[in-house]
């Protein structure tokens, strides 16, 4: 293997771990709620804007820095949920779908107006370091982002399968009504929902920005990606995002290197479509059948 | 215990109740009889706070419920087990059980004590309790749904059609099970298609039709009534 595949396929699973971190954020809310999150994008602007902040402009040592931003960005989901969602809920579905669309173009101008249209460069704990791994030379910063990630998505996991409160979600994302005849609060396991959407897409906006610059557009692509991944995923599987963020995170990468660097998001969605045409229900659709 | 008075109902611009009353005393068996469509989910799903009624009011322990939600109303003591079961498909059965004792485990408390009482009822239950609930068959999902509802330590059961889809020895052998459930105090409000059965097990019996109560009087009388032989006893 080539010094140069080897850092593809590295920097491939570290943006790919970005998109799994987005997508379970889409896959917590649209599970719980059945509502598709539009604005999941500009909350991953969000996190990475508020650790600039934090890290750049108020120069925070940069483990503080991340805890400041990810608690803003808890309180974000929250936030999010009491003024934009919970007004909504009880609407239609297309009522609520577009209210997201809108409240995401708000945030983007709102970040527009904080932050500026001039990207910023967020440091990296590692700063530009690189680790040598059989010749290759990695950086340091995407060994550190999917190492996050995993930890992350693992807790996630004990979180939601392991714990008396993980189960209560899961029996409201089951059967709501029944859920409120077993006594759980649903707007109790929303709010937690929104937490851990704010917790999710803020990790990913802080982990992403050292990769690339932090731009008020930057939300749209990876919230795009983070979608492809769920649908080659199967949509509300959890290890479909996982194996589908970085199915995404490797076509991209190796895409751009071998076959166009033009056309590298259109072989993501090209892929994704290829999903959709051969195997709608996605790799791991099948759970969902059989929750039913 | 229970009293339910002048309760009306609507969906949209269609009545669905019109102003239902009816009483369960402590320790009661009652049974609720009517056709599909007459109204008696509506009136248990009113009951335990799922739907707003649009007049009347409820009594629960002479304390008004007025328009507290549907978890404050488990907490006083109202379990409902729901028409269909509506058990969590991808809860393990174990999981199922656990989730109902929400509203009153605290960190630390144990709900071994309930789940040997649930078990004990169902002994199915305990040899399928890492079975995911989809997996479960109509009867065992049935048992899932009563086991659960007792979780949350009622004082008042509400049962929407427990018999449905059961094969006839099936349907006595839960009906078996809610008289144990009674007999260690729990009171019952039970709606049934099943008249006979209900009408084994209830002490007293109401019969609604159109969202009004047209009869209700003790079971022994209301299962040699003419209209109720008729209409729901086929005779
Ligand atoms: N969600 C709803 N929206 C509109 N109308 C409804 C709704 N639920 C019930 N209804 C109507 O209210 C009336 C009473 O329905 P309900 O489900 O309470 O009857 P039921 O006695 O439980 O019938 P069944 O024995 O078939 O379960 C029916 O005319 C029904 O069509
Ligand atoms: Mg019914």
């Amino acid at each position: 293997m080539s010094q140069q595949f080897i850092q593809l396929v590295v920097s491939g699973l570290a943006v790919g771990s970005v998109y799994a971190l987005v997508g379970l954020a889409f896959i917590m809310v649209n599970e719980a709620t059945g509502v598709v999150n539009f604005a999941t994008g500009q909350m991953v602007t969000i996190g990475c804007f508020l650790a600039v902040t934090t890290g750049l402009q108020m120069n925070l040592p940069l483990a503080p820095a991340y805890v400041l931003a990810l608690a803003a960005m808890a309180l974000f989901g929250v936030a999010f949920y009491a003024i934009v969602f919970r007004p909504l809920q009880d609407r239609p579905v297309v009522t609520v779908i577009i209210g997201t669309v809108m409240i995401g173009i708000v945030i983007q101008n709102a970040a527009l107006i904080t932050w500026g249209s001039v990207p910023f460069r967020p440091r990296s704990p590692f700063g530009r370091q690189v680790i040598d791994v059989f010749g290759a030379a990695l950086s340091a910063h995407a060994l550190f982002v999917i190492v996050v990630s995993f930890l992350m998505i693992g807790l996630l996991y004990l979180f939601i399968y392991r714990t008396a409160i993980g189960a209560r979600m899961r029996a409201v994302a089951q059967d709501r009504d029944a859920a409120r005849l077993m006594g759980i609060s649903v707007d109790r396991m929303f709010v937690l929902t929104w937490i851990i959407a704010g917790l999710l897409t803020g990790a990913a906006g802080i982990l992403v920005g050292p990769m690339w610059f932090a731009d008020v557009n930057m939300g749209d692509p990876i919230a795009l990606k983070a979608f492809a991944a769920i649908i080659i995923g199967g949509f509300s599987s959890v290890p479909g995002a996982i194996v589908g963020g970085v199915l995404v995170g490797l076509a991209e990468m190796l895409g751009a290197a071998y076959i166009s660097s033009t056309y590298k998001d259109g072989l993501v969605f090209l892929v994704m479509i290829l999903f959709l045409l051969v195997r709608p229900e996605g790799i791991f659709g099948e759970r969902i059948g059989q929750r039913a | 215990m229970l009293k339910v008075e002048q309760i009306g109902v609507a969906y949209g611009a269609i009545d669905a109740l019109h102003g239902i009353s009816l009483e369960v005393g402590q320790g009661e068996v009652v049974a609720l009889l009517g056709a599909n469509g007459a109204g008696k989910t509506t009136l248990l799903r009113t009951i335990s706070g799922l739907i707003r009624p649009k007049s009347g009011g409820i009594r629960f322990e002479g304390e008004p419920l007025g328009n507290s939600s549907a978890e404050t109303r488990v907490k006083r003591g109202i379990a409902h087990v729901p028409e269909g079961r509506r058990i969590f498909p991808g809860l393990t059965v174990r999981e199922n059980l656990d989730v109902a004792t929400t509203v009153w485990r605290r960190r630390g408390m144990s709900a071994a004590a309930d789940l040997d009482n649930v078990y004990a009822l169902f002994p199915r239950l305990k040899e399928r309790a890492s079975q995911l609930g989809w997996s479960l068959s109509g009867g065992e999902q049935q048992m899932l749904a009563i086991g659960r509802a007792l979780m949350a330590r009622p004082k008042m059961l509400l049962l929407d059609e427990p018999s449905l889809g059961l094969a006839p020895r099936l349907s006595e052998e839960v009906y078996r099970r809610i008289a144990d459930i009674n007999a260690k105090g729990v009171t019952v409000l039970l709606v049934e298609q099943n008249t006979v059965l209900a009408l084994e097990v209830a002490r007293r019996a109401y019969v609604i039709e159109n969202g009004h109560i047209v009869l209700d009087g003790p079971a022994r009388d209301l299962a040699n009534h003419p209209r109720v032989r008729e209409a729901y006893l086929g005779a």
